[in-house]
């Protein structure tokens, strides 16, 4: 029944984010032709991606093509937590930067292959230095280094 | 070779269009302009300054130490530097990052031939030759070619910019609301015709792009459209987000997946002597002059053309070449075409770009972002009233070329010690560097959150077959596309049909149809899979 998984998410994929636009916009003014409204090209530019959408979706169903390679949980959600992270742990929880890179650098190498604590302990204070080299000392980026400090 | 001469016939019509439109509009084509000399003289005196001269330096070398490490490409070596580049006057920026651009590339190619690892796409072709040639311990003679063919392309490049963007930049004013709109269209539709992968995927990636460019603070009405409340979103989503989520962290999770970026196992080529031979030399001559004008073509169309332009030089080279089982056994011709062609590609997708203000591919979309933060709308006006900007960078290119190959050919041990460093060991400093970069856009964890949320995104679309650099040039062009259309429309007082007659926007229209309609044609589109697949393949 379903010959290409591939097609079918990717359809999914546009209808929703085109539909989205698409029916969000109807919270904005469309304003006529001549004087086009907030709302105007994104309806527009929705429709036809989720018409699109709706096409690459049916050629999911007709044109048979390989599985996608199954999703890699674990690497995906450590490298993209890390970041998240370096974010929380910088901004709203005032950590300092040398804990958040500590912190983001260790998580996201615990999201690769051959995870060892020696090697990430050690590459988390070379690349405490650096970091600190290039963007706080170097760039003058406005980070505070500890918490409080 | 079929695309070859696809290719020749279409920048000869591109030329041919360019004059007539010169002769229409009543202004003389003169495409040496008597000023072209004291304009260089300017740009050059404006890149020759010391401090220029030293981002110049620290951009190649920087780009270069980027582009060598794996899973890398140029793009997000240039979000990930980008940040750097924020506190500069706006001509030392660009400059920076036209550097990184090129170190980028080159570093790509270093990789391919010493551990036949392609650093980017278009240095796929590099790798089957070079590599080879490292093998048989003439990786020195591989690099050296590669650096100076690519010097040759890139003062080629560099000279074509300087005679063809005065005069595509005085027809660039002619243009109306309609025709900026129409030749957005044309491009994004060229851009997507020649990209690997599924066409209609790559279609709704840039409307996807064009959607997420829409996001923000609308200059008309002042209403802050899709930000949810949320105050960062109301400024726009920062395109080095959407670069670094996309091509940083999607790739890096893609690379952990496919585990082929680890190199650990990889033997390197050990560089003995970089001399080549008289004889080498002799025998790149040929194809470095005509991988010159293969890429010097690719990359003035739009879409991101280096691939192609290598691949094509590479077939060609092959065709020519008297004994061609030679090639993929270290044949040098297989190196000095595909490299010259790749970056005389690399430098002349400036054209467009700082002439029309339309960027062609992934990486000049990022200079468009570089240059609305330096508070510069590239286009034609760069030219008449930053004359020491635009003049300046183009001088900063053919420094910038000429310096890599003072750079790297005495550097490269330097290159081959970066090489050594295991992938487990890489990822994570760059996974930090694109979130210490995210967040310092805007001194705001938010960039970081969407630079997430984009990595996700952009993991999933390519495992569906989505490609990424698609929606990042739609995204560039969204807002500039919208403001366009309305002020067309009001200035046609609602008629669409405004862009079929004025002429110059007609005929861009129906090139864009005509396009879509050739690809979609079952013949052509056979001939483009096997073209790209054999690419792929390679």
């Amino acid at each position: 029944m379903i010959k290409s998984k591939k097609d079918l998410y990717a359809g999914l994929m546009f209808i929703v984010i085109g539909g989205f636009f698409a029916l969000w916009a109807l919270n904005y003014p469309m304003g006529t032709a001549v004087r086009m409204g907030p709302a105007y090209f994104p309806s527009i530019l929705g429709w036809l991606t989720a018409g699109l959408g709706v096409i690459i979706m049916v050629r999911g169903f007709t044109m048979p093509d390989v599985d996608p390679n199954p999703t890699q949980w674990k690497p995906m959600l450590w490298i993209h937590g890390s970041a998240v992270l370096f974010g929380l742990l910088v901004d709203p929880l005032k950590i300092g930067f040398v804990g958040a890179v500590v912190a983001s650098v260790i998580a996201c190498a615990y999201g690769g292959y051959e995870f060892k604590w020696k090697e990430a302990i050690i590459s988390a204070a070379v690349l405490t230095v650096v970091c600190w080299g290039a963007f706080v000392y170097g760039l003058g980026l406005p980070f505070r280094l500890f918490p409080g400090s | 070779m079929k695309k070859t001469i696809l290719g020749f016939t279409a920048a000869l019509a591109l030329l041919a269009t360019s004059f007539a439109f010169a002769q229409a509009t009543g202004k003389p084509a003169d495409f040496v302009d008597p000023g072209l000399f004291k304009n260089l003289i300017l740009g050059f005196s404006v890149a020759l300054s010391w401090t220029n001269l030293w981002y110049c330096f620290i951009g190649c070398f920087l780009g270069t130490l980027i582009g060598v490490l794996p899973g890398i490409g140029p793009v997000a070596t240039i979000a990930m530097l980008l940040p750097i580049t924020f506190n500069l006057p706006p001509i030392p920026a660009l400059i920076m990052l036209a550097g990184i651009y090129y170190g980028a590339s080159y570093g790509g190619s270093t990789t391919a031939i010493l551990v036949n690892l392609p650093g980017e796409s278009s240095s796929v072709v590099t790798c089957i030759d070079g590599y080879k040639m490292g093998q048989q311990g003439r990786a020195g003679p591989a690099l050296a070619i590669a650096a100076l063919g690519s010097f040759f392309a890139g003062t080629v490049g560099t000279i074509l910019i300087a005679l063809f963007g005065p005069p595509l930049a005085e027809l660039a004013f002619e243009f109306g609301a309609a025709e900026y709109f129409s030749m957005m269209v044309l491009g994004l539709v060229a851009a997507v015709v020649l990209a690997s992968g599924s066409l209609i995927k790559a279609i709704a990636m840039i409307l996807v792009g064009l959607l997420l460019g829409l996001v923000g603070t609308d200059v008309n009405s002042g209403i802050a459209r899709y930000s949810f409340g949320i105050s960062e979103l109301s400024d726009g989503i920062g395109f080095v987000s959407v670069a670094m989520g996309m091509f940083g962290f999607a790739e890096i999770v893609g690379n952990l997946e496919a585990k082929e970026a680890d190199r650990t196992g990889a033997t390197i080529s050990e560089v003995k002597s970089l001399m080549p031979t008289a004889e080498d030399i002799k025998m790149s001559i040929g194809p470095i002059i005509r991988g010159t004008a293969i890429g010097t073509i690719f990359g003035i169309l739009p879409g991101s053309h280096t691939v192609i332009a290598a691949f094509s030089s590479y077939t060609l080279e092959k065709k020519l070449a008297k004994d061609p089982s030679r090639f993929g056994k270290g044949a040098i011709e297989g190196v000095a075409g595909p490299e010259s062609a790749n970056n005389a590609a690399a430098q002349t997708c400036f054209i467009p770009l700082l002439t029309l203000g339309i960027p062609t591919g992934a990486v000049m979309a990022l200079m468009v972002g570089a240059m609305t933060i330096q508070g510069i709308a590239p286009g034609p006006q760069v030219m008449t009233q930053k004359p020491d900007l635009f003049w300046g960078m183009i001088a900063s290119m053919w420094i910038g070329n000429g310096m890599l190959v003072l750079l790297n050919l005495p550097l490269i041990s330097i290159w081959v010690m970066f090489l050594k460093i295991p992938y487990r060991i890489l990822f994570p400093g760059i996974c930090l560097f694109c979130s210490i970069g995210a967040y310092s856009l805007n001194n705001s964890a938010m960039e970081v959150y969407l630079a997430a949320t984009f990595g996700v995104f952009g993991y999933f679309a390519s495992k569906w077959g989505c490609e990424p650099a698609p929606l990042l040039l739609g995204f560039v062009l969204g807002p500039l596309m919208e403001e366009n259309l309305r002020r067309a429309m009001l200035i046609s007082r609602g008629d669409p049909s405004v862009f079929f007659t004025r002429p110059i926007s007609c005929g861009m229209l129906i090139v864009a149809g005509a396009l879509l309609i050739m690809i979609i044609s079952p013949q052509i589109k056979k001939k483009r899979d096997e073209v790209l697949i054999e690419g792929d393949g390679l």
